[in-house]
C-alpha cells in the first residue's frame, strides 16, 4: 500500500523574486506582528521582504491564543504596549471594514468570585478610566447575572468592558500579509535566518535556503527573536517562552456565554478566561508556563483537567458539553515584563521583541510605531492601500456552505467545502502547512477532529500541490 | 466566495424525514416502503450513502439481515440497492444543519433546502472520541488519528499514513484497527488500555499478542505522546509508577463511541449525551413527538445489525404515529452514573410496555441494579458486566403512571 506522510505533504514556498535584489527592508517572522510590520512599510512605498522560518506565517506563537481584540483597560499605565494596543485596536476596528475581517464586539466582564475580589474592582476601573478608556460599568451581581444567566451564582459582581471583541485571530494578519503583496512585498517562507553581516551598504542575511539584502532588518522574530537578535552583535534581551493550554467546548455550549469573562488578574497571571469565540465555540484558557523550550507545545492531562474543572465553576453548565479540542500556544516573554522595541540607526536594525500576550490587538499599532520610529520615507506619495479579500471562517456572516456551488462539503463538523479547501491550498498566500489550512478553513477543527476528514483532505492537499510528496 | 449568487428554495413539505442514509435510516426507509408509506426521503451528508460500514474492510457483516456474511462496502452496496430497488428517495450531500419547527434546513450544493416533515427519523450514527476530547498529554500531529480516519486512509484512499502504530484502546473496533494496519503493512507497536482488562473477549489479548505480535497493555494510568514538532517519537505510558518509552510514528485513538453531530443536544429537547436519560421511547420517540432517534446516534456503537432491526422498528412505530396521532404522555427512566446508556429511558405511557431495557455498564462490574419505582424496589436484578456486552432487563410489570419515578440504581458488591 502506498504510504502518504501526513508531515510532509507541503513542498517548501518558492520565492517569486530576484535573490540579489536589495530590499529597503527586511522583517524577519511571520507572526501577527512581524505581517503587520510587513503590511506597513509596503503600504508606504518600501521595498519591503518578508523572511519565515515556517512554510507558512503564523507557525510560532501567533498560532494559539484567545482571539480577543482588547481594548487595553488593564495594560500597564502609560507603556508602550498601552499606546501599542490601543492604536492597534482602533486601527482594526477601521480596517475590518475595508477588508471585511471577522469581528464581533461582546465586552468583557472581570467577574469577582470573593470579596477579596470584588473590592479589586473599583481600583480596575480607576486604572482603566487611567488608561483612556471610558466606558468601564460596575455591575452588581443581579446585573451580572441578568446579563450572563448561566454564569455561576457564586460571582459577586464585575466590572463591564465594552469593547472588548472577538476576531478571527489568522484571518486578520493573512490580510495583512496579502495587503503588503499586493502592494509590492515579497515573502521568503521556509527560509530560517541563520546569520548576517552588514556590508557597510546593506545587511546580509543568511538564512537555510540562500542569501538576502537588506538596508534596515526588522527582527519580529517571536519566540527567536532574542536568538535573531544576536545577529546585529549585542545581546539586549532573553525570550522565556510562557506556554499557554487551552480547553474548547463544542458548538453547542455557544450560547451559554455571550461576553468574555475574565478573573480579577493576580500578581503572577492575567488568569483563566472562559470566552465565545469567532468560531462559534467556548475558548477556556490559558495557563502561564515560564519554560525553556521554544517548541514544547505540549498539553499535559493534568492541567487540561484543572482547566475543564475551573470551566465547570465558571459555568456549570459546560458540564453538558463535550470537549472538542486542547492545545496550547507558546507566548514570547522575555525577561522583561515590558514589550522590547529598540531601534539602533547606527546598525539599521529595528528589535521588536517580547510581544507576548497583546500582540493580537497591538499588531497594527506597532506597526505604526515602528514605521514612524524608522524615519525614513520611501515615497511622498504611496497608493490607497490595495483592496485584498480573505475568506471568511467566522460564524458572525454567511459562510462558503450557506452558498450554492459547492461540490461537497469535507469537513461535516465544522461545515468546510471542498471549494474552501481548494481555495486555501492556491496561490503565494495559500496554506503552507496542514494547521495553516486548518487556520484558514477550520476543517479538521470540530469535534471529530478528522474522523470523517483527514484522509479527504490529505488527498486534495495532495492533489493541489500537484503531485506526490510521499 | 460570498458572491455566489445565493437561491431561496421554498419549503417542501414530506411526510418522513429520514437523516442519515446508515444501516438504520436505510432499514427504516426500506421498512416504510414496504409498509406503503409514501413521501419519505432519506438525506445524507455524504455523496454515497451506506454510511460507515462502506470503510470497514473486515467481514461479519449482513448475517443476520441477508442470510451471509459479507465485507462491509458489500454490506452498505447491498442496503443502498435494496433501499434503490423498493424505491426509496435518497439525496446525498445534504447536511442538516438545524430543526426548527418541523423544519430541516439542509446545506447542500444547489443552495440551503429547506423540509416540512411531519416525522422526522435522526439515524445520525456515531464516531470515535478523538485524542483531544480524551485530554491525552503530549504533542499534537497530524499522525494522531481515529481508527475511523485510519479506515478511511486505508479502505477509501488505499494509503498508509505510518510506518508503526500505537493502538489507544481494547474495544471491538480496536481489535478492527490491528486488522487495519495489518492490511495496509503498517506494524503495531503496542495496544494500551486504561482498564484492568481489554474492553472485549479475554482471549483476544492473548491472540492479539501471539498470532498478530501485539503487545497488550492494560491497567495504564497515564500516557504522553512524545515528538518533536509535528513529529511522533512515541508514546510514554506509565503503569504501577513505572514508565516505558513505546516507539511509534503514529497513535490511533480507538472505540468510545458517541453519537455524531451536534443537532441531538441542540435542536432535540430534553435529548442528552451525557448520561441518555429522557432520550427515545420504546418506540424511538423523542419528548418532541415528530422525532425519533434510532441507531448508533442513541449512544455508542453496536453492531450494524442492531442498529439495522433499530431501524426497522422506528419506522413501524413512524407509519402508526401517522395513522393516528395521540399526544405523547411519557415517564423518564433515570439512570445510575455508572451505567453508560441505557434505552428506551423514556417510558410512553400509552404504548404496549417496553419488552426490554438494553443498557451497558461503563467498567466491568459486579452488583445488583435495582429497579426503583417512586423510590420502591420493583426489580432486582444479579449484575457481572462487561462494558462491552448489552445488559437486558426484563420489564418490571408494575403499572407506571404519569408523574411516576423510574431509576435504575446500582450497587457494585
Amino acid at each position: 500500500m502506498k504510504p502518504i506522510d501526513l508531515n510532509h505533504l507541503f513542498s517548501p514556498k518558492a520565492i517569486s523574486f530576484d535573490p540579489d535584489e536589495v530590499f529597503d527592508v527586511a522583517v524577519i517572522g511571520g507572526g501577527v506582528v512581524g505581517t503587520g510590520i510587513f503590511r506597513e512599510f509596503a503600504l508606504n512605498g518600501a521595498k519591503t521582504l518578508l523572511i519565515e522560518r515556517g512554510n507558512d506565517i503564523l507557525e510560532g506563537a501567533s498560532k494559539g491564543n484567545s482571539a480577543i481584540l482588547h481594548t487595553g483597560f488593564d495594560a500597564p499605565p502609560e507603556s508602550l504596549e498601552l499606546a501599542c494596543v490601543k492604536r492597534g485596536y482602533e486601527e482594526y476596528i477601521q480596517l475590518k471594514d475595508e477588508l471585511d475581517l471577522s469581528f464581533r464586539n461582546t465586552s468583557a466582564v472581570v467577574v469577582a468570585w470573593n470579596e477579596e475580589q470584588a473590592e479589586k474592582l473599583e481600583a480596575i476601573q480607576a486604572k482603566g478610566f487611567g488608561n483612556g478608556v471610558e466606558e468601564l460599568d460596575l455591575l452588581d451581581a443581579d446585573q451580572l447575572h441578568r446579563r450572563e444567566p448561566n454564569l455561576s451564582s457564586e460571582a459577586l459582581g464585575a466590572l463591564l468592558v465594552h469593547g472588548e471583541s472577538l476576531i478571527d485571530p489568522w484571518r486578520a494578519p493573512l490580510a495583512y500579509l496579502k495587503q503588503g503583496i499586493a502592494a509590492g512585498g515579497k515573502t521568503a517562507m521556509s527560509h530560517e535566518v541563520t546569520g548576517g553581516h552588514h556590508t557597510g551598504e546593506y545587511w546580509e542575511l543568511e538564512t537555510t535556503r540562500g542569501m538576502f539584502r537588506a538596508k534596515t532588518v526588522i527582527n519580529a522574530a517571536g519566540l527567536y527573536g532574542d536568538i535573531v537578535d544576536k545577529i546585529k552583535g549585542s545581546e539586549d534581551f532573553k525570550i522565556i517562552p510562557r506556554k499557554g493550554q487551552f480547553i474548547i467546548f463544542d458548538e453547542t455550549a455557544f450560547d451559554l456565554v455571550g461576553t468574555i469573562i475574565l478573573p480579577v488578574p493576580t500578581k503572577i497571571t492575567k488568569g483563566v478566561v472562559v470566552t465565545p469565540t469567532a468560531f462559534g465555540n467556548i475558548l477556556v484558557g490559558p495557563t502561564a508556563e515560564d519554560q525553556e523550550s521554544r517548541t514544547d507545545s505540549r498539553t499535559v492531562e493534568e492541567t487540561l483537567e484543572d482547566l475543564k474543572a475551573k470551566a465547570y465553576q465558571i459555568v456549570p453548565a459546560l458540564r453538558e458539553h463535550r470537549i472538542v479540542a486542547t492545545f496550547a500556544g507558546l507566548r514570547p516573554a522575555s525577561d522583561e515584563p515590558q514589550y522590547r522595541v529598540m531601534v539602533n540607526d547606527a546598525a539599521n536594525w529595528i528589535t521588536v521583541g517580547g510581544i507576548r500576550s497583546t500582540g493580537l490587538t497591538s499588531s497594527l499599532g506597532l506597526a505604526k510605531h515602528i514605521y514612524e520610529l524608522h524615519d525614513t520615507h520611501y515615497t511622498d506619495t504611496p497608493p490607497p492601500p490595495p483592496k485584498v479579500t480573505t475568506p471568511n471562517i467566522s460564524v458572525f456572516t454567511p459562510r462558503d456552505y450557506e452558498q450554492e456551488g459547492y461540490d461537497r462539503i469535507v469537513c461535516h463538523c465544522e461545515h468546510v467545502t471542498d471549494r474552501e479547501i481548494r481555495e486555501a491550498l492556491r496561490g503565494e498566500t495559500g496554506a503552507g502547512t496542514w494547521g495553516g489550512l486548518k487556520r484558514r478553513t477550520r476543517a479538521g477543527m470540530g469535534r471529530c477532529q478528522g474522523f470523517n476528514c483527514a484522509a479527504a483532505v490529505a488527498e486534495i492537499i495532495e492533489e493541489e500541490q500537484g503531485g506526490d510528496h510521499v | 466566495m460570498s458572491e455566489q449568487p445565493m437561491t431561496e428554495h421554498p419549503i417542501t413539505e414530506i411526510d418522513v424525514a429520514i437523516v442519515g442514509a446508515g444501516p438504520s435510516g436505510l432499514s427504516a426507509a426500506i421498512e416504510l416502503s414496504k409498509l406503503g408509506q409514501k413521501n419519505v426521503v432519506v438525506f445524507d451528508r455524504e455523496a454515497e450513502a451506506g454510511g460507515v460500514p462502506r470503510h470497514c474492510g473486515h467481514t461479519g457483516f449482513g448475517i443476520a439481515e441477508f442470510y451471509r456474511p459479507m465485507s462491509g462496502p458489500d454490506y452498505a452496496a447491498k442496503l443502498v440497492e435494496t433501499a434503490r430497488r423498493h424505491g426509496v428517495t435518497l439525496t446525498p450531500r445534504s447536511s442538516l444543519l438545524k430543526i426548527k419547527e418541523e423544519v430541516l434546513t439542509f446545506s447542500t450544493p444547489e443552495g440551503l433546502k429547506h423540509y416540512r416533515a411531519q416525522r422526522t427519523l435522526l439515524a445520525l450514527g456515531a464516531r470515535e472520541t478523538p485524542r483531544s476530547s480524551r485530554l491525552v498529554s503530549g504533542i499534537r500531529s497530524p499522525d494522531i488519528i481515529t481508527t475511523g480516519a485510519l479506515q478511511r486512509f486505508v479502505y477509501l484512499h488505499e494509503r498508509a499514513p505510518f510506518k508503526k502504530a500505537v493502538v489507544i484502546g481494547s474495544e471491538a473496533v480496536s481489535f478492527s484497527a490491528l486488522m487495519t494496519c495489518r492490511h495496509a503493512g503498517i506494524e503495531v507497536a503496542a495496544m494500551i488500555e486504561e482498564a484492568e482488562r481489554i474492553q472485549m473477549f479475554k482471549p483476544l489479548k492473548n491472540a492479539a499478542e501471539t498470532l498478530l505480535k501485539v503487545p497488550v497493555h492494560t491497567g495504564v494510568e497515564h500516557i504522553v505522546i512524545e515528538g518533536e514538532g509535528k513529529n511522533i517519537s512515541g508514546v510514554t505510558i506509565r503503569k504501577n509508577g513505572t514508565e516505558t518509552f513505546i516507539e511509534c510514528d503514529g497513535v490511533i485513538f480507538s472505540g468510545a463511541f458517541t453519537p455524531e453531530g451536534s443537532i441531538l443536544q441542540t435542536d432535540v429537547p430534553d435529548f442528552n449525551l451525557r448520561n441518555h436519560s429522557s432520550n427515545v421511547t420504546q418506540n424511538y420517540q423523542t419528548t418532541n413527538p415528530n422525532i425519533f432517534v434510532a441507531g448508533n446516534a442513541l449512544r455508542g456503537a453496536l453492531t450494524a445489525f442492531k442498529c439495522y432491526f433499530e431501524g426497522r422498528d422506528a419506522a413501524r412505530a413512524i407509519h402508526a404515529s401517522l395513522q393516528t396521532s395521540k399526544p405523547l404522555r411519557t415517564v423518564s427512566i433515570e439512570a445510575d452514573d455508572a451505567i453508560a446508556w441505557h434505552t428506551p429511558s423514556l417510558i410512553d405511557l400509552d404504548a404496549d410496555h417496553p419488552r426490554l431495557t438494553t443498557l451497558r455498564f461503563r467498567r466491568s462490574t459486579r452488583g445488583t441494579l435495582l429497579t426503583l419505582l417512586n423510590g420502591r424496589e420493583v426489580m432486582r436484578t444479579r449484575i457481572d458486566a462487561v462494558p462491552f456486552l448489552n445488559v437486558t432487563l426484563p420489564w418490571f410489570d408494575q403499572d407506571v403512571k404519569e408523574g411516576d419515578r423510574v431509576e435504575l440504581v446500582y450497587q457494585e458488591e
